[in-house]
């Protein structure tokens, strides 16, 4: 039995149209997965598709082949393609024959030409023969258009690069071409439905359209604007809590440390000063886990601890309770940080004396900006030798709580092991036992990512008597519970630690969610606190990211301000192609057209007045039908000028003598006694009389405002 | 003939003057009033047809002839007895032949010889010589009825009597009126037994006129008035000599602008360049189409031709005249399409 399917013929025009709106799908899909050939490769298969389908599907012998038949021949054309570009490339014949690179390009374009093939054809295949055809058409290219823009999310807004790179060169926010590419999407996808040639499809695919669309807003509207959603890479990046309140967590307990979105951008620092670290980071610090709560160090509930970090955001400048103390050997550095990520605390170059709110440059990007003022360490390590620990104010229960450590004696017996072997003037030396201790732990420990200790009742225990393998916040606490072992007030400091390298000489310092750290910290009396934190020498896990130039300068300079934004991008535009001349060029280009419209308009209305007798048929006919026709009233094409006058002689009466007598005087011979100027004249008042009297004072107004009206007397 | 007449040669005076704009104008004025007067009594005979009327006399005073394509008892012999009758011999018409009768009418047959039109010599035995006797061509109108009907013979002795005013027999050519205006008819749909003219013949006539059933209220005033046209003797005539005067100053005095020509000749260049027809009209029938817009342009009273005058009279005048292509029937949409581009132009000209 054969079946027959209703297909509808469909012609060049919508064929060709919806080929190339699939195509782009395909392209804008393509761009990122591969190289140009299989860009190439996937619009070319796209469109013979689109034709193929369009034409021969209502013919013999696609016609009679079922829907199911033909989409598995399909997938087994895709299958096909996709082993043989696996075949090219595997065998090193093409290879040696030409070349890798031909080798590779062309499996490139077998597989993306069969695979937009295969895909294109299953789509028109269904969309001829379902009725929801259509609509996962539509998903599809939607999807396309979506898949490409999703390396713009989390915070990435320079990419994808091919977009960000071309905003960025002219001097245009990337977002404004994003928009464009949605909107084009959505045209797309309007123009593929307005080709559907069933009128009973249209509202069904326009209910879904709209549903797509609206499905965006109501996601925006409950969630707001994505923002970057970070995997809490190492128990640093808390979120800012609704309630302010901090919920007990365990630091080590932060799920799985992928470090998916490691790169993702978390805030930017614009230094107004300049400071370059001696030992290579910047260490920005957002808080610290001071006091032993039983099972681990936690935030610290006492108000005399930890007087140095404010707890949140204020609106007015805020003094830290407690000032380092050594001013000689610390420098003044202001920064402006632009937050992308909300955060619980603000966070500030170590060490942070004062935060003032400053006005957000740019709402959609900075979640919060602010300027902190820090003193930075300019001493080298050789300058803490010697030192006493503490601070005079302290009390004792103070003192107590940043020595209390797990009641474990492994960590003073492994750290008096390691002090054991100090040089006898140094044994007795707070930074020296530290040093030992941190020399230890960047010797021994061992990087990872891996939180294998997360669910031991004290993981620093386990990592440091283990495998000592694990991360910062492993060390930390391993190192803090070995200073406090010796006698050292230490506690954690969370924040971010940014290779100084990666400023690049600029001013502004992108800080991403891989620069999470936490870090051991000593209080050296007249000093403050003081970092000593393990940099362990073996690691498992790459932590390197490639330097954000771009983007860390763009949000630098977005956050600095926006004069100095306006100059990077002007500064950007010099070298390319000039928008902004080009936009003033086309208004001076606007305005002037609309200036000698309303020259020329004047003029041919007060031209008979001006003009000779002898002119008056043609200047003053000219001025009337001006009138008439900036209210709407023209002569239609090819109509004569008779019938034109005929046609009004309801409305305007007086346009049937002045015609009459503007054709004599324009066919006929000489006139004996041609009408005088003033019979001109009145026939034009006459005529002004009966236009006021015959349309709407909107009409009259609009009519007299449209510089152009001229254009359309004929 | 006409060169004596003393009416027609004071026009000739007249406008000779430098100062004659004015005179110029009444005569004019007294040409439309002519025109006028004759299509009101042809009016009067004939109801609901004043746009045919109005077309018969342009073609009468612009010196052609018309064919009329109609149904059997639609008033066509109506129309052409009241011109016939509305012309008459005035004062200035002495002497003209005698023979020359105001209205005749031919019922064209297959069977018809050309003597039967033209005249033909008979012997008479008192002065022992040939008499020309005169046949129904020798007339102010003629009715030439189912033209079609006839065979080519007698056909091309009507194209020669159209054509050139005369009819020659026996070798000898006889001059025909000035005035000599045919109304020649063929039915459209009965065509069983006729003789199609051919397209030279054609030519011949300026217009070629479908008639319409006439509206409602025309008929019914047909029928109500029937008796008392009937009975009508009264009617208001014009002599030969008004008309051939009409003619002659609307001739010269009725302005053809240039530009009118050039929308003429643009619109046959349309025309021959288009796909659809297979033989575009001639320049003859542009020759013809002259006289008759200056006539349409005085009947409106005007002293020049403008573009309504084209509106009206082109597609009677182009109708028969251009050829289709195979398949291609509806001639009046094609005119109209090849007429917009330069009527747009004409109209756009008179500002420039």
């Amino acid at each position: 039995m054969t079946i027959r399917f209703a297909h509808t013929k469909q012609h060049f025009l919508p064929t060709s149209l919806r080929a190339f709106i699939i195509a782009s799908g395909f392209w804008a899909l393509s761009l990122s997965l591969t190289v140009l050939s299989g860009s190439v490769a996937a619009v070319l298969g796209c469109v013979v598709a689109c034709a193929l389908i369009d034409s021969s599907l209502h013919r013999s012998p696609l016609r009679y082949l079922q829907t199911y038949s033909l989409l598995a021949a399909f997938f087994a054309i895709a299958l096909l393609g996709v082993l043989i570009a696996a075949a090219l490339v595997d065998s090193s014949m093409l290879a040696n024959m030409l070349s890798p690179m031909t080798a590779f390009n062309s499996s490139e374009f077998v597989a993306w030409l069969s695979l937009s093939f295969a895909i294109t054809s299953s789509l028109r295949v269904l969309a001829h023969r379902t009725s929801y055809g259509a609509v996962i058409e539509i998903v599809f290219v939607a999807a396309a258009f979506i898949v490409t823009l999703a390396a713009h999310r989390n915070g990435m807004i320079h990419r994808p690069f091919f977009i960000g790179d071309f905003a960025l060169i002219r001097g245009i926010d990337p977002a404004s071409i994003l928009m464009a590419f949605g909107c084009g999407a959505v045209l797309a996808l309007a123009a593929l439905l307005m080709m559907e040639n069933n009128q009973k499809r249209l509202p069904y695919h326009f209910v879904v359209l709209g549903l797509l669309c609206f499905s965006l807003v109501g996601y925006i509207r409950l969630f707001g604007l994505p923002t970057p959603n970070l995997t809490n890479d190492l128990g640093l990046t808390g979120q800012e809590q609704a309630n302010g309140s901090r919920q007990q967590e365990n630091p080590f307990r932060d799920g799985e440390n992928t470090a998916e979105d490691k790169e993702a951008p978390v805030a930017v620092v614009v230094f107004r000063d300049d400071y370059e670290p001696l030992n290579g980071s910047y260490y920005f610090r957002e808080s610290a886990y001071s006091q032993f709560n039983g099972v681990m160090l936690d935030y610290t509930s006492r108000n005399d601890m930890d007087r140095d970090l404010i707890e949140q955001f204020t609106s007015t400048e805020v003094e830290a309770a407690v000032l380092p103390e050594a001013e000689d050997q610390l420098v003044p550095v202001r920064t402006s940080i632009g937050m992308l990520v909300p955060h619980r605390n603000p966070f500030g170059l170590v060490s942070p004396v004062g935060y003032e709110n400053v006005a957000n440059p740019n709402n959609l990007r900075f979640k919060r900006t602010y300027d902190a003022y820090s003193l930075a360490p300019e001493y080298d390590f050789e300058y803490l030798l010697g030192r006493e620990l503490g601070r005079e104010e302290w009390s004792t229960e103070v003192w107590e709580e940043y020595l209390t450590l797990p009641d474990d004696p492994r960590y003073q017996e492994l750290a008096e092991s390691l002090i054991a072997n100090l040089r006898p003037e140094y044994a007795d030396d707070p930074f020296a036992k530290a040093w030992a201790i941190k020399s230890y732990l960047d010797e021994n420990g061992i990087y990872s990512l891996k939180n294998e200790h997360a669910y031991e009742v004290d993981p620093a225990a386990s990592f440091l008597f283990g495998d000592l393998t694990g991360y910062c916040m492993h060390f930390a606490f391993a190192a803090t519970y070995m200073y406090r072992s010796l006698g050292i007030p230490a506690r954690v400091g969370i924040g971010y630690s940014v290779p100084a390298s990666n400023r690049a000489g600029g001013s502004a310092l992108l800080v991403q969610a891989v620069h999470g750290h936490a870090w051991p910290e000593i209080y050296f009396k007249d000093i403050g606190w003081v970092i000593v934190d393990p940099a362990p020498q073996q690691t498992l896990v790459d932590m390197t990211t490639d330097p954000q130039n771009e983007l860390q300068q763009l949000l630098g300079d977005m956050l600095r301000d926006d004069a100095s934004f306006e100059d990077f991008m002007s500064a950007q535009q010099s070298s390319a192609f000039s928008f902004q001349g080009l936009l003033n060029a086309l208004y001076a280009i606007v305005l002037g057209a609309i200036i000698l419209g309303y020259a020329i308009k004047g003029y041919r209305l007060l031209a008979p007045a001006i003009g000779s007798p002898e002119q008056q048929h043609k200047l003053s006919y000219r001025a009337a039908l001006d009138r008439l026709s900036a209210v709407g009233i023209t002569r239609h094409y090819a109509e004569s000028r008779e019938d034109f006058a005929d046609r009004l002689t309801a409305s305007v009466p007086s346009l049937s003598s002045m015609t009459n007598a503007h054709l004599a005087a324009a066919l006929s011979t000489p006139q004996a006694n041609p009408p005088q100027t003033d019979w001109w004249s009145k026939q034009r008042a006459s005529i002004n009389d009966e236009i006021a009297a015959n349309t709407k004072a909107w009409k009259r107004t609009l009519a007299f405002l449209n510089p152009f009206s001229w254009l359309f007397s004929r | 003939m006409t060169s004596e007449n003393p009416a027609l040669s004071a026009v000739m005076d007249s406008t000779s003057e430098s100062t004659a704009s004015a005179e110029n104008q009444s005569q004019l004025q007294q040409a439309t009033d002519t025109l006028n007067t004759l299509a009101n009594t042809v009016q009067q005979q004939v109801l609901g047809r004043d746009d045919v009327i109005e077309l018969v006399i342009i073609a009468l005073v612009a010196d052609g002839h018309v064919l009329l394509e109609d149904f059997p008892g639609s008033g066509k012999t109506t129309l052409a007895k009241a011109l016939g009758e509305a012309i008459q011999h005035g004062d200035n018409d002495q002497n003209v032949d005698n023979s020359i009768v105001p209205f005749r009418r031919i019922q064209f047959t297959p069977d018809l010889l050309p003597s039967d039109v033209t005249g033909v010599p008979v012997f008479d035995s008192n002065s022992n010589a040939f008499h020309f006797r005169h046949g129904p061509l020798f007339a102010h109108v003629v009715l030439a009825d189912e033209i079609n009907r006839t065979s080519p013979k007698v056909q091309s002795a009507m194209l020669e009597a159209m054509g050139e005013k005369q009819v020659t027999v026996d070798n000898v050519t006889y001059p025909l009126d000035d005035l000599f205006f045919v109304i020649a008819t063929q039915n459209p749909l009965d065509l069983v037994g006729t003789y199609p003219l051919p397209t030279p013949q054609l030519d011949r006539f300026l217009f070629k006129i479908t008639m319409e059933h006439i509206d409602r209220e025309a008929e019914l005033s047909v029928l109500e008035t029937y008796k008392q046209r009937r009975e009508t003797e009264t009617l208001t005539q014009v002599s030969r000599s008004d008309v051939l005067f009409a003619r002659r100053v609307i001739d010269e005095q009725v302005n053809i602008s240039p530009r009118i020509m050039e929308t003429l000749v643009d619109i046959s260049r349309n025309l021959r360049s288009d796909d659809r027809v297979l033989q575009g009209n001639s320049t003859r029938s542009m020759v013809l189409l002259l006289p008759a817009l200056q006539v349409a342009a005085a009947l409106k009273g005007r002293d020049f031709v403008s573009a309504t005058d084209i509106e009206l009279l082109l597609p009677r005048v182009l109708g028969h005249r251009i050829e289709l292509a195979p398949g291609v029937a509806n001639a009046e949409k094609i005119l109209i399409e090849n007429m917009q581009e330069p009527m747009e132009n004409l109209a756009r000209s008179t500002l420039a």
